[in-house]
């Protein structure tokens, strides 16, 4: 591994990361198996009131309306569940082959939070054939996680698009934000903070293009 | 054609005797096992024709269970039922004569249809 101090504080920390990510990862199987229970015993209630003995039931429009809702939630918290039960098997090898297309569409489910916090929405498109690194996955998503927290700190609206596309030897990340003014990526792209981090992720063979349009 | 008998095998009690109640509702025949060794006494008794059986569960796990439920009786279907994304237990299961896999929790409407596929295969193979 090519760069300097942070990757010997990962590697350091691997035994703790991977009991971090076993205990995750184990939560959320149990975490599932009551989404299950919940979804199997709405789905009951929902069979219950199709019975022609339920045609009469007052509120039975009402009923049906708001298992629509329960089993809508229910399908949210397992899609949040598995990517993290993904993330958390991430410590699980040092050096691993990763899809970047598979990461980033994990990575923005998990991210969330943070632009809807933010009122910015966080699209990605993926390329149609896998774009491989062999890195460390724990590090290339704090990388990608600082990259978009970064671009974060500065808007406060809009729609960022994440677009891994392989360009030569290269990967390149775009970052696509709509609002972008000449002024948030002259103050982003000379940033120390994003200097440093440029320089590490083209260490693992990617280079993250800030733009307010893919084309340019 | 035989009546479909199937057994539901899973350690979470709510999830399997609910999941239960929702196929008799649609006519099936179910037994409901919480744990491996309960499983392989009622295949031994009840005959069922499929059986959905988790791959994780305390004592005997679905893959064990699997080997030997295939040993009494190759033309039982099985298809095992995980809590997680990952295909390594289902290729496993697969390779072990499983009729297929699914990941928890589980959509009825397909649920139902594995079972007929089971059960056709199991007809198929008498």
């Amino acid at each position: 591994m090519k760069d300097g101090k942070n990757t010997v504080k990962v590697n350091n920390n691997q035994n703790e990361l991977t009991f971090f990510g076993k205990i995750t990862a184990s939560m959320t199987h149990e975490i599932k198996n009551v989404l299950a229970i919940i979804q199997e015993s709405s789905g009951l209630l929902e069979d219950i009131l199709v019975m022609p003995e339920s045609e009469n039931f007052t509120h039975k429009d009402r009923f049906i309306s708001t298992l629509g809702r329960i089993q809508t939630q229910i399908q949210r918290g397992i899609d949040i569940t598995s990517n993290l039960n993904g993330f958390a098997h991430s410590p699980d090898n040092a050096i691993a082959q990763i899809n970047l297309n598979d990461l980033i569409q994990h990575l923005s489910i998990l991210t969330s939070r943070f632009a809807r916090l933010k009122r910015v929405e966080l699209v990605t498109e993926l390329s149609d054939s896998p774009l491989i690194v062999q890195a460390n996955s724990v590090q290339l998503q704090m990388y990608l996680f600082t990259a978009f927290e970064i671009l974060l700190q500065h808007i406060d609206s809009g729609t960022v698009k994440l677009i891994p596309v392989k360009h030569e030897d290269q990967i390149l990340l775009h970052l696509h934000y709509d609002l972008l003014t000449d002024d948030q990526f002259n103050i982003i792209s000379t940033s120390d903070q994003w200097k440093v981090l440029q320089s590490k992720m083209v260490n693992m063979g990617i280079r993250i293009v800030l733009s307010d349009d893919v084309l340019h | 054609m035989e009546e479909l008998n199937v057994l539901l095998v899973d350690d979470e009690q709510e999830f399997v005797t609910t999941l239960a109640e929702r196929l008799e509702i649609r006519n099936m025949n179910v037994s409901v096992a919480m744990d491996g060794e309960t499983a392989l006494g009622i295949v031994e008794t009840e005959s069922p024709k499929v059986i959905v059986l988790d791959v994780m569960m305390p004592g005997l796990n679905g893959l064990d269970v699997l080997e030997r439920i295939k040993a009494i009786d190759p033309k039982i279907q099985v298809i095992l039922l995980s809590g997680h994304g990952s295909t390594k237990d289902g290729i496993k299961g697969l390779k072990l004569g499983a009729f297929d896999f699914l990941i928890k929790p589980i959509d009825i409407d397909e649920l139902i249809i594995k079972l007929n596929e089971g059960w056709k295969k199991y007809c198929e193979s008498q």
